[in-house]
């Protein structure tokens, strides 16, 4: 994989200009982060912004509504970062709009737009100021560690500019504007999450782990994460939400690894499966050692393949001793390996594990990794199919999905390793009447 | 009991042979010396260990047996300087291993190995052997690496092969009788390996040390070599990739 990105980089201008066509790879590689086509704005994002003609839905500098709650802390300028709350123009219970462990049951068309009346105060801040007098770094954070809605007032420097924002990783969300001043209501923290932003010897990473123990919501962890709640008192910081998503997902992927790696093999080879957003999903389980892929199909025309003419498959892998670079198809990667990792975990079972996910036509926008994570969950949820060989498993999968059996295999680390690489005791077993131990 | 007094970089030479296949080992502590056999977690590779007790500056030891994580023990032996002398010693009251590295004293908790495997050593039928400078084949395997993730390896009258293939890069390295150390076969032996697993097996031979290959067709790979100045002894076996139906 890492070879197929470095030529796609250093080739970008050729395959750009002569062909379209091959340009779709640069897309899924990039998911408008890195802007690999050597845009300024990234076409695939800004063709959404033309298509959702979202009204200004305030023309006054001033806004107040119920905060789901909900900030967001921009990555660009890192050090520096826009911080702030999302606010939705109304009051009342919103805390649905910030919770994506409850979306599943909705539309895309239902999630963008109440993801698109949040508006977005921005206040840009060093990631370190995390303990000043501020009051719109205390009032953020404050609406970070909130359980409920909050009352919250803002006072924007000038009028929210009027589109809706979509990324591949975060929620979308609505028009944004820089904060003047700010008020909020009297929020009520979340006991738990109190407790650890208060342990100033507490390590972030144990923070995370203690409370997902305790069963707080991934986002509500993630969110008290991203405005530097948790970690020993001097190293607290401001974490771009994006980034935050991931390392959440991912730090706890890890604890549950360890122990997964511990447990007893499944019997069985499993599948399940699951439609969601018009993303076909499997979650092929082999009865074997630990060890992980994810491998994705995009369509033409679904979000990372927009110019495409063909489908585009990638694929991220881990063994069983894990990997030490960031995958190459991004915070999903983690997402659907903390999700695999809850299940086997509560069966106190081992396997190897490939999802693959075909992206159909109908997923045409980025709604964020929470659809990862959530889509395996529920899959997981589900019975499975239950197999005593790979080959009868392998047919059952090809009748679930459209891409041809073939072709998964050949983009799948795992699954070849899995069909061609022998074990010793393949070898072992045929001996075994002429036995002959050959150490003194 | 078990006590022994050895040179830091032969304890470190048996972790370098270990570790990239287990985290936790048991070790088999005999008058003779020390000796492991592990299989890694995925069933691919084996690793057969051998050190003898001259490799020892001091060695008392009777029939036992150790449970060593691996990880752990590395990080203990960070602490010790290339040619240090280290001194072990089993405190059987405790189940502890203590570990004294110049006026530091570790006391290291060990594994319990009643639920470790003894694994048997396979005996199979590589006709093809070749000894090659360790050198030359670290440098086909790291040319390798970067073109595919499976190499293969092909021993003939003549010579040795190292061949990778990737989408649209290929690295082959043939090496004829006269470059190197020993070369016999009754014919054409070829089979497939993983590049990630042959490469650790090498990675701890260095420069001109050689490296016995057995070789047979759509079978594992033999690869042994020496440590600890010859006073140990390293093998080997890695299952092979077959890419048929």
């Amino acid at each position: 994989m890492i070879k197929n990105i470095a030529t796609n980089v250093s080739g970008q201008k050729k395959i750009l200009s002569k062909n379209m066509g091959r340009a779709s790879t640069l897309c899924i590689l990039c998911r408008g982060t890195k802007l690999l086509c050597g845009k300024e704005r990234c076409p695939v994002l800004v063709r959404f912004y033309s298509k959702s003609r979202i009204e200004p839905l305030i023309n006054k500098l001033r806004l107040h509504g119920s905060s789901p709650p909900s900030v967001f802390i921009g990555r660009i300028g890192y050090p520096y970062v826009a911080i702030g709350p999302l606010i939705p123009p109304y009051l009342g219970d919103t805390s649905i709009i910030d919770t994506p462990e409850l979306w599943l049951n909705k539309s895309i068309d239902e999630i963008v737009d109440f993801r698109s009346q949040l508006v977005r105060g921005k206040h840009r801040v060093k990631i370190t100021d995390v303990e000043t007098t501020d009051r719109i770094i205390e009032y953020t954070r404050e609406l970070a560690l909130a359980e409920k809605p909050v009352y919250t007032e803002a006072i924007f420097e000038k009028k929210p500019y009027g589109k809706i924002v979509f990324y591949d990783e975060v929620q979308p969300h609505g028009p944004s504007a820089p904060i003047k001043k700010i008020y909020i209501g009297n929020p009520k923290y979340d006991q738990k999450i109190e407790k650890a932003f208060y342990d100033t010897d507490l390590k972030a990473k144990d923070a995370i782990l203690e409370l997902y123990r305790k069963g707080v919501r991934i986002s509500k962890i993630q969110r008290a994460f991203s405005v530097g709640a948790f970690g020993t008192k001097k190293h607290r910081r401001f974490v771009p939400t994006r980034w935050s998503i991931t390392a959440v997902d991912s730090t706890i992927g890890e604890k549950l690894m360890e122990k997964t790696r511990e447990h007893p093999w499944i019997n069985e080879y499993r599948v399940y499966n699951l439609n969601q957003f018009d993303n076909r999903w499997i979650i092929l389980m082999i009865p074997g050692e630990w060890q992980y892929e994810l491998i994705e199909a995009w369509y033409p025309n679904t979000t990372w393949n927009p110019y495409g003419t063909s489908i585009s498959i990638f694929n991220s892998y881990e063994f069983y001793n894990g990997r030490t670079t960031y995958a190459e198809i991004g915070g999903c990667y983690y997402a659907a390996r903390l999700a695999v990792n809850e299940t086997l975990n509560k069966e106190k079972r081992q396997a190897g594990v490939v999802v693959m996910r075909e992206a159909h036509p109908g997923y045409i926008m980025p709604i964020g990794v929470w659809n990862v994570r959530e889509s395996i969950r529920k899959a997981l949820q589900h019975p499975y199919k239950k197999f005593d060989t790979i080959k009868d498993t392998l047919t059952y999968v090809s009748k679930k999905m459209d891409i041809p059996l073939q072709r998964w295999i050949k983009n799948s680390a795992i699954l070849k390793k899995h069909l061609y690489q022998k074990k010793i005791e393949d070898f072992q077993k045929k001996i075994e009447e002429n036995y002959d131990d050959q150490t003194s | 009991m078990f006590s022994a007094k050895v040179k830091s970089d032969v304890i470190k030479g048996i972790i370098d042979v270990t570790s990239p296949l287990v985290n936790e080992a048991k070790f088999n502590i005999s008058p003779k010396g020390i000796s492991l056999r592990a299989v890694d977690p995925a069933h691919v590779a084996m690793v057969d260990l051998e050190v003898k007790n001259k490799a020892f500056e001091e060695y008392k030891a009777d029939e036992m047996e150790l449970g060593i994580d691996l990880d752990k023990l590395s990080s203990i032996m960070k602490l010790a300087s290339a040619g240090d002398m280290v001194s072990l010693e089993y405190d059987e009251d405790t189940n502890r291993l203590i570990i004294k590295i110049g006026n530091l004293v570790r006391r290291m908790g060990l594994i319990d190995t009643a639920g470790m495997p003894d694994s048997k050593m396979p005996n199979l039928d590589l006709p093809a052997k070749a000894v090659i400078k360790a050198s030359e084949l670290t440098q086909g395997v790291r040319a390798s690496e970067a073109v595919s993730d499976h190499l293969a390896l092909t021993i003939d009258k003549e010579s040795f092969e190292l061949y990778a293939e990737g989408d649209t890069d290929t690295v082959n390295l043939r090496l004829p009788k006269d470059l190197l150390l020993e070369l016999s076969s009754p014919g054409k032996y070829k089979s497939l390996f993983s590049i990630d697993y042959f490469s650790n097996m090498i990675k701890p031979v260095k420069g001109d040390d050689p490296v016995t290959i057995l070789l047979g067709n759509d079978n594992p790979v033999r690869v042994d070599f020496d440590i600890a100045d010859k006073k140990g002894h390293v093998t080997y076996l890695l299952a092979p990739r077959i890419e048929s139906e």
